[in-house]
């Protein structure tokens, strides 16, 4: 047997010293994260009711609930996913599955990660400029929507076509050598082993079109409307900019009140989140490598 | 593949059934001045229970927002808190719009500061000689006080972002025409947010329309020339003319108001209407009694 020397005790505390360390500095990743649910619960945890969900705001938006906006910011969202996912899903196959490798795809793959890094506002104003008033759409769930599916075309874009790429060239091969065309391969091969990967970039793409503000308060939300959107072509309130309004717009509105909108659009986003890791966790647990 | 076909047919029809559906309401689009928006709401909610068939939407985002959505024929109702410029109007009229003025209220302009501070009464030429480019008073001193809980008695000028009515009027109000702010101002971007700096601000100094008004900041009382008496902001001095910086508040609509544009413009002058707008601490544009 060995005897443990001072060199090996030195290296062993040495490496619980740097165990400790990265240890430390995971808590501290998840420490604002913790912080910022506690605060909201505690603070906005009185507000939620079944009223605040169901009821419309009244008296000046300082009492009521948060109907219209909650209604809303699905109605944004929905709209956004059914505009951005089948036409980015689309691109990313043609540039996984398809496209040579030439100077075009890699201009094409280079402006793809930089519309990935426009800010939001500027997203803002090229919808103000191309749907509100060039495509006339006029403010409208279109427009914002629109909007916020230029937003997040990239994202959808990129996780697609990594988790495309993800899938082994063996199956490929396998599919087209039985004499299968490029396309059985992708319909019947390719995708539903990449259904996973795109469904991670569908969760990205609803958590953040979810809490953006910036590219909706041009194109189509409002500040206040009592009324449910009937239709694409009408405006709406959403909870972003409710909760941008109820903090700093209107004088005296109850300090719980915005915690509370907080609270209800954190738990939007977790529970979609939630959701859908849960079914593609079941999805992978069928992976067939 | 069948059902498949079905689900998409599904959508598709569903699809165009809520395009079709866009037309079943009437949608009156209101923007334009943070100081008006909270009126605005108001009267959005309270005449959805009057008329039910009509929505009306509200945003804000400051008059020059509400001006710019005029030109560009995106809105019904602009809100404003200052007259449009001639050019604005020209820019308009080439762009095939005709904006049509209505005064819906009035607003005094309040001059807040924090309650440590002694000072009380300001007047016109001294509030100028804060805020004016090349401005005199830097400091409290040169107002003769020294405020508490003010490390070097200096004074913090805060002012609104650039495209706000109310930094447009205080400016003409105060500095006079053609008259420059002075550099190094706090811009805020809200009346809302103007208040709740001077609150927690002693060497503070702030304007914001009446409504913002809160029991932690005080009101100036203004005199139009030092000695002369000084009147403070209220509703019934911004109604009677006598607070030397109160403004009228504007609705533009494009061409004269037509059908349901109209009918709310004309419910938002009656008694009902004006009280709303009494009741968010704006004086009406004419005399209503309200319980």
């Amino acid at each position: 047997m060995f005897e443990a020397t001072a060199l090996n005790a030195r290296n062993a505390r040495i490496q619980t010293l740097f165990r400790l360390l990265f240890g430390l500095m995971t808590g501290l990743l998840i420490l604002p994260v913790i912080i910022i649910l506690f605060t909201l619960i505690q603070e906005g945890g009185a507000v939620i009711s079944y009223d605040f969900l169901f009821t419309s705001p009244t008296d000046g938006m300082t009492a009521g609930g948060i109907f219209p906006a909650l209604i809303g910011t699905i109605w944004l969202v929905a709209v956004a996913l059914i505009i951005s996912v089948p036409l980015g899903v689309a691109a990313a196959i043609y540039l996984s599955e398809y496209a040579p490798e030439n100077w075009l795809t890699r201009a094409i793959n280079l402006a793809i990660i930089n519309l990935a890094g426009v800010p939001s506002i500027v997203h803002a104003l090229f919808g103000v400029g191309a749907f509100v008033l060039f495509f006339n759409f006029g403010t409208s769930i279109l427009a914002a929507s629109l909007t916020l599916a230029v937003m997040a075309l990239p994202v959808v874009i990129v996780a697609t076509r990594e988790s495309l790429q993800a899938v082994p060239l063996a199956f490929r091969e396998a599919c087209w050598n039985m004499g299968a065309t490029r396309w059985q391969t992708i319909r019947r091969v390719v995708l539903p082993n990449a259904v996973s990967g795109i469904l991670t970039g569908v969760i990205l793409e609803v958590s953040r079109t979810t809490g953006e503000t910036a590219p909706i308060m041009f194109t189509g939300a409002v500040f206040f409307t009592p009324f449910l959107p009937q239709s694409v072509f009408d405006q709406t309130m959403a909870m972003s900019l409710h909760l941008f309004v109820v903090s700093t717009q209107v004088p005296g509105v109850p300090e719980q009140l915005p915690y509370g909108v907080a609270l209800v659009l954190i738990a939007m986003v977790l529970t979609m989140n939630s959701l859908s890791i849960a079914f593609r966790m079941y999805l992978r647990s069928r992976k067939k490598w | 593949m069948n059902r498949r076909r079905r689900i998409i047919a599904t959508i598709m029809l569903s699809t165009g059934l809520l395009a079709l559906g866009a037309h079943a309401r009437i949608a009156i689009q209101n923007k334009g001045s943070d100081t008006l928006v909270n009126v605005a709401q108001a009267w959005a909610e309270a005449y959805a229970k009057k008329a039910p068939e009509v929505a009306i939407a509200v945003s804000g985002g400051g008059s020059g927002t509400g001006i710019a959505a005029m030109i560009n024929g995106t809105v019904d109702i602009a809100n404003s808190s200052r007259r449009m410029k001639q050019s604005e109007i020209d820019l308009a009229k080439e762009h095939g719009q005709d904006p049509v003025e209505h005064i819906v209220g009035y607003d005094a302009l309040a001059v807040f500061l924090h309650p440590d501070n002694p000072v009380s009464t300001l007047s016109i030429e001294q509030l100028s000689s804060i805020y004016a480019r090349g401005q005199e008073f830097d400091n409290w001193s040169d107002l003769g006080v020294k405020v508490p809980g003010c490390k070097d008695n200096t004074i913090i000028v805060v002012s609104r972002q650039n495209n706000s009515g109310t930094y447009a009027y205080f400016q003409e109000a105060v500095l006079g025409k053609g008259g420059k702010y002075r550099q190094g101002t706090l811009d805020m971007h809200g009346s809302k947010d103007v208040v709740d700096l001077v609150e927690k601000t002693p060497c503070a100094i702030g304007y914001s329309g009446l409504a913002y008004a809160t029991d932690h900041v005080k009101m100036a009382c203004i005199s139009s020339q030092v000695g002369k008496p000084c009147v403070s902001p209220t509703v019934a001095t911004a109604s009677d003319r006598t607070y030397p910086i109160a403004r009228p508040l504007f609705m533009y609509t494009n061409g004269a108001p037509k059908g349901d544009v109209k009918s709310y413009l004309d419910w938002i002058l009656t008694d009902e209407g004006q009280c709303i707008i009494a009741n968010k601490g704006y004086a009406p544009a004419h005399d209503v009694t309200c319980e």
